[in-house]
């Protein structure tokens, strides 16, 4: 061999052996890639839940992007610290080593998160459950549905004929989602086992043995949950360990996004619809439509969002009902109900004069009254104003509240109150039966205060000049003097041809009293000429 | 060119110059490519050299960062995993050709008379590399290096007599304690690369002074030059051995990075204790006779390598046949061979 | 004559010839050494500091006095993190490093004695992690301490954070995803 061959294949191999350094260069630059897309925001995974985030970027890997991207993961809380149970649980169960629960509960959440859980267990919407087994909840269980499962009575080709109809379906996938359910979990004599059988005590630990005892397991030992019953994130949720709601209802699994609790959206899931489309109200409205058109601006990643510092160009839901802002001192409530002055959600509104329960007071004695509230609607009210007043002038404040106490009044005084008292002299002269729903004017009465009534106060309150009119007292109007007096007048004819007279007299003088009143005068006058 | 004239006039070097000055003739044999084995463990020891210096400047040999600090050099230095692995596969691959070198030079004969002293420094470097070997693989201070460590110490002491006090010296205690890995250290990374450096001077002083072993092969014509410089015609050999070698190294240690164990432990003993790869041989020797017979009969076996030279003599001598050792060369490679692959294939 | 004109020209393009290859060779050998002597460089060149993170620990309430609970960094060390007062504040807790400066055993904290105890030698350490006994005293070592934080109640620790997301694909062998598909 030649050294003139030897050069040229070392110069040959001096560029085989730098293809190689390329390669070298190019695995380096991937590493460093990988590592600069995680050390922007310095994300660790917590020793303790390193198996857990292991297994399930396999398989449930959307869980953990959405934990990546949280708040909580910059903090070191990872799925342990969550949904870690205690011993006693009711819930849980062995997880691979790991003794967890499946719903994380505002008491899990309230062991870091203190003060937060006790204003909102504090609200209304705490309390959000309460309506199960109320008036709403008979339409969706019997009305819709059926309290007994009963059999199909055909049968559905490629389904299960000899599957039961669960009436409670409605409920279920309707009512509870966002009123939340009352959790339970399966018993082994097929019942069901809720909070009110296992009697938690002051820490959510189950005291009675005996319903303990009769929790039915699956083969692993996990405690199986009432399907009706769970999955839910109803913001009143009625936890097995007897704490209420659900932080997930708003701050959504598993990124927790502050960012979308602070868009009308999120509220969306619920206040929406016939009977309290506060969200397309608020669309319609000029807070909406600012909000729409300068969300850019709204600064919604901010880690702090108060307004008049962190934003200013439109408020949200949140903004105005539980945000901080420069006039309270940048303090965050979650308890909505704190800035609220009128109660719209009944047939006659009341102002929200709250007692040291946060129930309103319903007593009349002035001297009394005021040694019962605690937290006045006017207190309430001045809260909301100093949302308001960062951008409208003290003079505009105070003439919109006239504006909006006016309208909630004219419904109460010439609707509402009459409405409820025909209503009632029905049901008092039992010219009509105590179940509700099964005659027509309960449903005529129904959409009026419920549906309709409400549509024109939530329009007032929140500026939505179309909910307000045609949406509302318009449709309220027509229905008070189209369907509703005719349908009473019609019931008081036939109850006269049964021979119930002195009844339908009585009815009668109530609904012509009220008909006489001067603001329902102009359609009478006509008919008199 | 005047500055080209500057320096020649002021450094007198030249091509001509530098062919003089190591105009040692090379033999034509040396034109096979597998007789140039002798300058491959040269080279990865100076690979060995650079990567070394360059990873001691981030490691830190105390046991609570010793393991950590290996970890920085993985994860987090620039082309740290790339330098670490390339030192770790160089150590292999040098292991490996000094190992074939020195087979080569006992096949061919080549530490008869007069060069039965070279045979010994080979045995002094071989002994040195496999040091090297030992001592680096503690410094990662993982559990297997920890306990291979402490099981290395416990067969030293098992010597009569000087045992215990060699067991002492190199834990600097009774057991493994916090002193004992800048011993590792400092054996690894400045006694045993010195003491090779001065050994391989000597080596090749001896090759230079005694000149190569010279072996005829039947398809040289005759009249033809038996010899051929060194430089450039040897060199540049060596340097395609060199960036052979390079390219080797580099695949595998792209292909195959260094990895980390878990940190040690030393209350808890790993089920599987293994040395590395190149003291199998012994581990397997070791665990078929009972303690100070296992260390007696392989320090015994040492001595017959590091005296073969004379041995050799004494055999030639009395079987009056110049190929004894071929057969007994071969007896030996097969038991070695034999035993690392028993020794991989049992976990025991 | 022609002779000699082509003896020379093949002199001439030997010459070249051979400076063509050497100079081949050079540059393969200057592009290959070179860049590996820049990486070199660049490893010697200081890394990024390790991001450091605030970590959340406990619920400072939940740790009573004379207690001790085992946390675990990112990058899996283990810390015992103690309470010896009561006044609510970062200054009732100390975070130190479990790993025993000497062999790098695990220490654990014993409450009746108020020490850290190290099994492998009887090294003690008292609860501010100062060596006691054992070989930690004779060398003057003491375990290594950790930040900590107390925001809103909450206990946070400042630890190096792991750059490496998940580096294994390792399954727990009975783990079945088609629980939900096989109902």
């Amino acid at each position: 061999m030649t050294n003139e061959t030897k050069k040229m294949i070392i110069a040959g191999l001096g560029g085989i052996f730098l293809l190689s350094l390329v390669f070298v260069q190019w695995m380096e630059v991937i590493r460093k890639k990988e590592e600069a897309g995680l050390s922007d925001t310095h994300i660790s995974i917590p020793a303790a839940s390193l198996d857990c985030v292991e297994c399930h970027a396999e398989s449930s890997p959307a869980i953990v992007a959405h934990w990546k991207g949280s708040t909580h993961a910059k903090k070191g809380v990872a799925c342990v610290e969550c949904h870690q149970a205690e011993e006693g649980d009711i819930d849980g169960f062995s997880h691979y080593g790991v003794h967890i629960a499946t719903i994380v509960t505002p008491r899990d959440c309230g062991r870091c998160h203190a003060e937060v859980t006790h204003e909102f267990e504090a609200s209304h919407h705490a309390a959000a459950a309460n309506i199960l087994a109320s008036l709403d909840n008979f339409l969706a269980e019997t009305v819709e549905g059926s309290r007994i499962p009963f059999d199909p009575h055909s049968p559905t080709p490629g389904f299960d004929s000899n599957k039961k109809v669960n009436g409670m379906a409605s409920v279920s996938s309707g009512c509870k989602q966002c009123h939340g359910s009352k959790v339970a979990l399966l018993a082994t004599d097929g019942k069901m086992i809720t909070v009110d059988d296992l009697k938690p005590d002051a820490d959510g630990k189950p005291t009675n043995l005996e319903a303990i005892a009769r929790v039915k397991k699956d083969e692993n030992g996990n405690p199986l949950f009432d399907h009706n019953t769970w999955p839910n994130t109803g913001i009143g949720r009625i936890n097995l360990d007897g704490s209420k709601g659900s932080c997930s209802a708003c701050h959504s699994r598993h990124d927790f996004s502050p960012r979308r609790a602070r868009q009308p959206e999120n509220c969306g899931k619920c206040h929406l619809g016939p009977d309290h489309p506060q969200k397309e109200i608020y669309e319609e409205s000029k807070h909406g439509v600012a909000y729409r058109d300068l969300r850019d601006k709204m600064n919604l990643d901010g880690e702090s969002w108060i307004l008049g510092k962190d934003y200013s160009h439109a408020p949200t839901c949140a903004t105005c009902h539980m945000s901080g802002n420069t006039r309270n001192g940048g303090k965050i409530t979650h308890d909505p109900g704190r800035r609220i002055s009128w109660t719209n959600r009944p047939p006659v509104s009341l102002p929200l004069d709250t007692d040291a329960n946060g129930k309103i007071v319903t007593e009349t004695d002035p001297v009394k009254r005021l040694a019962l509230v605690k937290d006045s609607a006017q207190n309430k009210r001045n809260r909301m104003k100093d949302v308001c007043l960062h951008c409208h002038t003290p003079n505009y404040v105070n003439s919109f509240y006239k504006q909006y106490d006016d309208l909630v009044i004219l419904f109460n005084e010439k609707f509402a109150k009459p409405g409820k008292k025909i209503m009632n002299s029905l049901w008092e002269q039992k010219l009509i039966s105590k179940q509700q729903f099964d005659d027509k004017v309960e449903w005529t009465w129904f959409y009026l205060w419920h549906h309709e009534g409400r549509r024109a106060r939530h329009g007032a309150a929140m500026m939505a000049p179309d909910y307000t009119h045609w949406h509302g007292m318009y449709e309220v109007a027509e229905r008070f003097y189209m369907e509703l007096v005719p349908e009473v007048r019609e019931i008081i004819e036939e109850a006269r041809h049964k021979g119930k007279e002195k009844q339908a007299d009585e009815a009668e003088k109530v609904l012509n009293a009220i008909l006489s009143r001067p603001e329902h005068q102009w359609q009478s006058a006509d008919k008199e000429k | 060119m005047p500055l080209m004239k500057w320096f020649q006039e002021r450094i007198p070097i030249s091509g001509e110059s530098i062919r003089e000055l190591t105009n040692e003739p090379v033999p034509n044999h040396l034109k096979k490519w597998w007789f140039c084995l002798g300058g491959t463990p040269a080279y990865l020891f100076l690979v060995q050299i650079v990567t070394g210096i360059l990873l001691a400047i981030y490691y830190e040999s105390s046991t609570r960062t010793a393991h950590e600090s290996i970890r920085y050099i993985t994860e987090e230095v620039s082309f740290g995993w790339y330098l670490r692995s390339l030192h770790k596969w160089a150590a292999t691959l040098m292991i490996a050709a000094v190992i074939l070198h020195q087979m080569r030079v006992y096949f061919t004969a080549s530490y008869r008379k007069p060069r039965e002293l070279n045979w010994m420094i080979g045995m002094c470097l071989l002994a040195c590399t496999l040091g090297a070997g030992f001592t680096g693989y503690s410094l990662v201070y993982e559990q297997l290096s920890y306990w291979g460590a402490t099981v290395g110490a416990n067969i030293a002491e098992t010597v009569p007599i000087v045992g215990t006090f060699f067991k002492k010296m190199l834990l600097a205690g009774d057991v493994y304690n916090d002193k004992t890995l800048p011993r590792f250290y400092i054996l690894h990374a400045a006694i045993i690369p010195v003491t090779m450096i001065l050994l391989i001077m000597v080596h090749i002083a001896f090759i230079r002074m005694q000149g190569v072993t010279k072996i005829h092969f039947a398809d040289e014509k005759e009249g033809e030059a038996k010899e051929f410089n060194f430089f450039p015609d040897h060199l540049l050999t060596e340097i395609i051995m060199g960036l052979v070698l390079m390219v080797i190294l580099s695949a595998l240690a792209t292909v195959f990075p260094a990895t980390m164990g878990p940190k040690a432990n030393p209350l808890v003993t790993p089920e599987v204790i293994k040395p590395e790869w190149f003291f199998y041989v012994f581990f397997r020797w070791l665990k078929l006779f009972s303690g100070t017979v296992a260390v007696l009969s392989s320090g015994f076996i040492v001595f017959v390598m590091f005296a073969w030279p004379f041995i050799d003599k004494w055999l030639v001598k009395k079987t009056k046949s110049e190929d004894t050792h071929v057969w007994i060369g071969i007896l030996g490679v097969l038991a070695i061979v034999g035993f690392t692959i028993w020794e991989a294939a049992v976990k025991h | 004559m022609d002779e000699k004109v082509s003896s020379e020209n093949q002199d001439k393009r030997n010459q070249r010839r051979n400076f063509l290859s050497t100079a081949l060779m050079g540059l393969g050998l200057a592009a290959s050494y070179g860049t590996l002597a820049t990486m070199a460089g660049r490893f010697l060149y200081p890394a990024k500091p390790t991001p450091k993170q605030w970590a959340f620990v406990a619920v400072a309430r939940s740790i009573p006095v004379g207690s001790s609970l085992s946390y675990q960094t990112p990058k899996g060390e283990k810390v015992a993190i103690t309470r010896h007062r009561d006044k609510g504040l970062v200054d009732d807790f100390i975070a130190l490093s479990s790993t025993c400066p000497h062999l790098g055993c695990q220490v654990h904290w014993e409450s009746q004695n108020s020490r850290f105890f190290c099994p492998c030698h009887n090294g003690t350490f008292d609860q501010f992690g100062k060596g006691t006994g054992g070989p930690p005293k004779d060398s003057q070592m003491s375990l290594p301490q950790y930040p900590l934080k107390i925001e809103k109640g909450m206990l946070f620790i400042e630890v190096a954070a792991s750059l490496s997301w998940i580096k294994t694909n390792k399954k727990p062998s009975s783990v079945s995803f088609d629980d939900a598909r096989r109902v």
